[in-house]
């Protein structure tokens, strides 16, 4: 009997895990590879603008900060991805003043951080400071 | 400890001694990714204190939010820890460390997905499906580090807790 249960349970646990990999296989970000065209804003706590002009083959946005001419951007690895620390040496962290830099694309609020957000050319990204 | 609803002094001590042990220990984990002991420990004290629980749960809750701020992520914390409490609350009498280990695994598989509930009511059912698509990779690590911590921990843990227990009777 508490092997059937047992065996019950793992059976579950293979099923919750494939239908896990299943979906992300099917719905998950896809990044294209090659150049793209694409623009990051930065507006910071003061609503003041900063807007750059990016060509870059990065998958990622992660990857096209870096590539962005005058635009700093700290951020550590965490449980949940990439955490933008600071932009432009403007610190949002959470636990130290209650904000954080928010990931807007195309005017919406991004679903994904910047190590998951997909680059695809023609996009606008925006880098917000964003309180409480 | 004795399931019985007067709470004595000695369950407030261990109440507290609870508490601390899951903070202290996820504290100590941070720098792991996707490896936490609160699951663990929560199921492991509901069969020592059972409904006792319900003082544990809502302070580190709090204890959670006044650390680490208010956000939305501490909205999650209100019903899914509540939620694992009770599935360990209902299991509590079977001693099988398999079982225990694929409920705790299950879980850290679900959690974001249960964490994904509250995009739901901000942007629709598009945005909470890719918040938990974009998650199922740390889902999965998060399900299987629960799973090893759980097999790995239970008995020895679950034999030390019991004969505490033994001894506060007597």
């Amino acid at each position: 009997m508490k092997n059937k249960k047992g065996l019950i349970g793992i059976i579950a646990a293979v099923a919750v895990v494939v239908v896990m990999v299943v979906a992300y296989t099917m719905f998950a970000p896809k990044a294209t590879q090659g150049g793209k065209n694409i623009t990051i804003e930065v507006i910071n706590s003061q609503q003041q603008s900063t807007m750059y002009e990016v060509s870059t083959d990065a998958e990622y946005l992660v990857e096209a900060f870096a590539e962005a001419e005058g635009l700093e951007v700290v951020a550590e690895e965490g449980e949940y991805g990439v955490y933008i620390l600071s932009v432009n040496g403007e610190e949002a962290v959470w636990e130290v003043n209650q904000a954080y830099w928010s990931i807007m694309v195309n005017g919406e609020y991004g679903m994904y951080g910047a190590s998951e957000q997909p680059v695809t050319d023609g996009d606008a990204y925006q880098l917000v400071y964003t309180k409480g | 400890m004795k399931d019985n609803k007067k709470l004595t002094t000695r369950d407030i001590a261990f109440i507290g001694m609870a508490i601390a042990v899951i903070e202290v220990c996820k504290v100590a984990l941070q720098g792991i990714p996707n490896v936490e002991t609160t699951t663990f420990w929560i199921m492991m004290f509901t069969i020592i204190l059972g409904r006792k629980m319900l003082f544990v749960i809502p302070a580190f809750i709090a204890i959670e939010g006044c650390i680490y701020g208010f956000g939305l992520w501490w909205v999650m914390y209100l019903y899914a820890w509540p939620l694992l409490a009770g599935i360990a609350w209902i299991i509590r009498k079977n001693d099988s460390v398999l079982t225990y280990s694929i409920v705790s695994g299950l879980f850290g598989l679900c959690f974001g997905a249960l964490c994904s509930i509250p995009y739901f009511f901000i942007g629709g059912f598009a945005m909470m499906f890719n918040w938990w698509i974009a998650g199922i990779p740390f889902d999965l690590m998060h399900g299987a580090g629960n799973f090893v911590i759980m097999l790995l921990l239970y008995k020895p843990v679950r034999k030390v807790m019991l004969s505490v227990d033994k001894i506060n009777k007597n």
